[in-house]
């Protein structure tokens, strides 16, 4: 009797996101992928590196590659954001993931993405829009960002 | 994964910090305000030396970095809260190499 009790709640927990501002656009984070939101660090730029990748920084004493967040989902910048932060997240498939820092312009709320709202993912990164609290959010498939191009 | 290495030289350089083998450098110059550092047949250019460490756990290049980093490395570790991108001195990134016909200065920020 507690199967589906059981499949509910991994359902729903599959379905919890960080939501975050980047740009003009929110964007959803999967929840499990999250490891910490801290104040926006320094980074210390690499020569000739893509503009998704803003450097690399230090977090708990490990090399951290930092991404912008508004440059990965090609969204047009936003007004200067009053409390930029750095969303460190796990990327990859779960046998090699690695860490991976996401420059944000704020982190909002955490919400609920029910697999039934989502639309038109790319088959990427984007893994689909959702309507979130009067808004369309894009909801990003992380996995897919440790992926070889 | 990661392996703690021996001996590296670190520099600063375009902003950042280096590392490379201090086994692989067989001089070093002071040039124009900076430094030249010859590996092997080629040379390096840095605007600083911080010296030589030893046991910095190097981690492998993730795949995140080579995707939007085209340079070819050998690993991230981290000295003193900065983080390193230690190179291959066989074919080191643009911004390290050494040009014979310009200042040291010219990958400074």
């Amino acid at each position: 009797m507690t199967e589906p009790l059981e499949t509910a709640e991994r359902t729903r927990r599959e379905g919890t996101h960080l939501l975050v501002r980047a740009g003009e656009y929110a964007c959803a984070l999967p929840l499990a992928a999250v490891r910490r939101v801290v104040r926006a660090v320094t980074v210390h730029p690499l020569p000739g590196a893509a503009g998704e990748l803003e450097g690399l920084a230090e977090f708990g004493g490990e090399p951290l590659p930092v991404l912008n967040l508004g440059r990965l989902v090609n969204s047009p910048p936003g007004a200067n954001p009053a409390f930029p932060v750095t969303v460190v997240v796990w990327v990859g498939p779960a046998g090699a993931r690695e860490m991976v820092g996401l420059n944000a312009d704020a982190a909002l709320e955490v919400v609920h993405v029910a697999d039934e709202s989502l639309v038109a993912g790319d088959g990427g990164l984007l893994l689909g829009e959702a309507p979130v609290g009067g808004e369309v959010v894009r909801v990003l498939n992380l996995e897919a960002l440790g992926r070889e191009a | 994964m990661s392996a703690p290495a021996s001996g590296l030289l670190l520099l600063r350089r375009a902003g950042g910090v280096w590392g490379v083998a201090s086994a692989a450098v067989v001089g070093l110059a002071a040039r124009g305000g900076g430094y030249r550092i010859s590996v092997g047949e080629s040379a390096l250019a840095a605007d600083e030396i911080l010296g030589v460490v030893d046991g910095l756990r190097v981690h492998p290049p993730a795949p995140v970095l080579r995707r939007f980093w085209p340079e070819a490395l050998d690993g991230l570790a981290v000295h003193g809260r900065m983080p390193v991108v230690v190179v291959d001195p066989r074919c080191p990134p643009a911004a390290l190499r050494f040009n014979e016909g310009e200042g040291v200065n010219e990958g400074r920020e």
